[in-house]
């Protein structure tokens, strides 16, 4: 769907460059929620921007949809482009000067003619973004949780591919950031976007994302499924995040350092994992403890286990033959 | 003698000179402010050479005292107008003093939420000219309007400076019957007349953008 190709981005200022991006090679799959996570400055805002090209890169090539490079887009294509991708900013930026219902309906009113339809599919949006009955307020008098909803239903009234959130939700307090978080989750769901949200939070990824990559001085650092990151992450930057909200697994497995030959273990699916470890107990007469299981909302699952035989290696060569992945095994 | 007629006739002239002079200089100055916005670093086509040759000019035009700027326009005026006396003769000197003044106040007003709005309508595919015209205007309207208040009232001020070099007005009154025939009670009425026309000006500005706020 979004595929970065050894992207690079600098700014030129005064007396210095910064590069923003550099060399970011990245593919966002269709229709996952797709995180990007950093600190400040670390270049995850101006990634997002070039999906829509409110940024242009230097150097690299920016496949979105069918086109190859969207650098080379004309103008015209360009805005044909951004209407096929929606965006929703950290603080809104609604219209003051206009109504919920004008402002979900504006990104067609200023760009032409609005239709029976496109008035339907306003009302509709605004349902179900939860803000039905404000259709005549203005933006001033709604809190920043509804004041989100309204930026995300007018990202949607062009019906688009992609969604680029950039910190939709770091103006807002821990329960109302749940909420958005469902609401962008659940519109994922019904309509088959493909999201592209920015974050400095290692609980808005744990909560809502299915990929990861993680941002270091322009740099993507680490990159991969939820579980990847929050289990099997080997890059500093990468572990002091998933630190941030316990994930832990270094000390996760330390409370269990008494124990022999623990190995962190990938299953496609849980009900196969089951079969998979009873098979191969029942086969070897080894001893396997599950210390730890994880279902993250990925198909994924993780586990942690003990082997208890005298053969170790072999157990983990029967798991690796039954498609199971072993992440780590040297705890 | 100077009966109620004069005074009327006087007003009238000040609120002629006011009204026509704010008109233009809300176009031309509202043109020029949102030029400065668009080629300012951080507008919508950054241009560091067009913005300080549009900078520069402003503040030079802003910087001309108001009585040498009317001496300087004399030869326009004259092209223009067809006499540099009289309501109409203030006109153009009010409006090429004016429209610096405006769009200084328009290029801030542009400023203050510029950013964000030039990325909300380019993240939805408009171009340039629609982001002027259907966000970064109508979501400044109140502070273009508080500034187009200023704007006059400093318009309002300049004409009595004009009147005294004979473009009539209160100003005009005030000098020349007031002051040069010592009559200090026409003075004094035309100052009272004055300062009633700013305060109904500052007034009206108020409630306009109050009214406008009041949707928001
Ligand atoms: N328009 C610009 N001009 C110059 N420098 C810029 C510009 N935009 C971003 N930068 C610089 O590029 C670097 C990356 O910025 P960016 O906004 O992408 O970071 P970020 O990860 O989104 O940070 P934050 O969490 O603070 O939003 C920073 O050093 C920033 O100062
Ligand atoms: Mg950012």
């Amino acid at each position: 769907m979004i595929t970065f190709n050894n992207v690079y981005k600098t700014f030129q200022e005064k007396h210095r460059t910064i590069e923003a991006v550099r060399d970011v090679s990245l593919n966002v799959k269709k229709d996952t929620i797709h995180g990007i996570i950093g600190h400040s400055g670390a270049g995850k805002s101006t990634l997002v921007r070039l999906i829509n090209q409110l940024e242009k890169h230097d150097q690299g090539t920016l496949e979105v949809f069918d086109y190859t490079d969207i650098r080379r887009l004309n103008k015209e294509s360009m805005r044909m482009l951004r209407k096929r991708i929606g965006m929703v900013f950290q603080h809104f930026n609604l219209l003051q000067s206009k109504t919920v219902y004008e402002n979900v309906l504006f990104p067609i009113s200023a760009t032409g003619k609005v239709t029976e339809s496109d008035r339907q599919r306003a009302e509709q949006l605004i349902e179900d973004v939860g803000l039905k009955g404000n259709e005549n307020t203005y933006p001033t008098k709604l809190s920043g949780g509804m004041k989100q909803r309204v930026g995300i239903a007018r990202a949607l009234i062009n019906d688009p591919a992609i969604l680029l959130c950039d910190e939709p939700t770091s103006a807002l307090d821990v329960d109302t950031t749940k909420h958005i978080l469902d609401l962008i989750r659940k519109i994922k769901e019904n309509r088959g976007l493909t999201v592209v949200l920015v974050t400095h939070d290692m609980h808005v990824i744990k909560e809502v994302c299915d990929a990861v990559s993680v941002m270091h001085d322009g740099i993507v650092v680490d990159d991969g499924t939820l579980d990847d990151i929050l289990f099997a992450a080997t890059h500093p930057i990468t572990k002091r995040l998933t630190e941030s909200i316990g994930f832990n697994m270094e000390r996760i497995a330390s409370d269990y350092s008494e124990l022999p030959n623990l190995t962190l273990l990938r299953f496609q699916g849980e009900v196969t994992s089951q079969k998979i470890l009873s098979t191969i107990i029942k086969k070897t007469g080894a001893s396997i403890n599950i210390l730890f299981a994880n279902i993250t909302p990925s198909k994924e699952g993780l586990m942690l286990i003990s082997i208890e035989s005298s053969d170790p290696e072999a157990i983990k060569a029967h798991l690796r033959a039954k498609g199971v992945e072993i992440l780590n095994d040297r705890y | 003698m100077i009966g109620i007629d004069e005074y009327i006739q006087a007003f009238n002239e000040t609120l002629y000179m006011t009204f026509a002079s704010t008109v233009f200089v809300g176009l031309f100055g509202l043109a020029l402010g949102v030029m400065l916005f668009v080629y300012a670093k951080g507008g919508l086509r950054p241009n560091k050479r067009i913005y300080s040759v549009l900078s520069v000019l402003t503040s030079i035009g802003r910087s001309i005292p108001f009585l040498i700027l009317i001496v300087l326009l004399i030869p326009v005026t004259r092209i223009i107008v067809g006499t540099i006396l009289g309501p109409s003769a203030a006109v153009p000197a009010l409006v090429v003093g004016g429209i610096p003044f405006y769009a200084r106040l328009v290029e801030l007003a542009l400023f203050e939420k510029g950013h964000d709005l030039k990325e909300t309508g380019r993240a939805f595919g408009l171009t340039d000219t629609r982001i002027i015209i259907k966000i970064l205007i109508p979501e400044s309207l109140p502070s273009l309007v508080r500034g187009l208040t200023v704007t006059a009232i400093a318009l309002a001020g300049f004409t009595s400076i004009a009147g005294a070099i004979g473009a009539g007005g209160l100003g005009d009154l005030a000098y020349l019957y007031g002051y040069s025939r010592n009559r200090p009670q026409v003075t004094w009425v035309a100052t009272v007349l004055i300062v009633a026309l700013i305060l109904a000006i500052q007034l009206t500005g108020d409630l306009t953008v109050k009214k406008l706020k009041k949707t928001q």
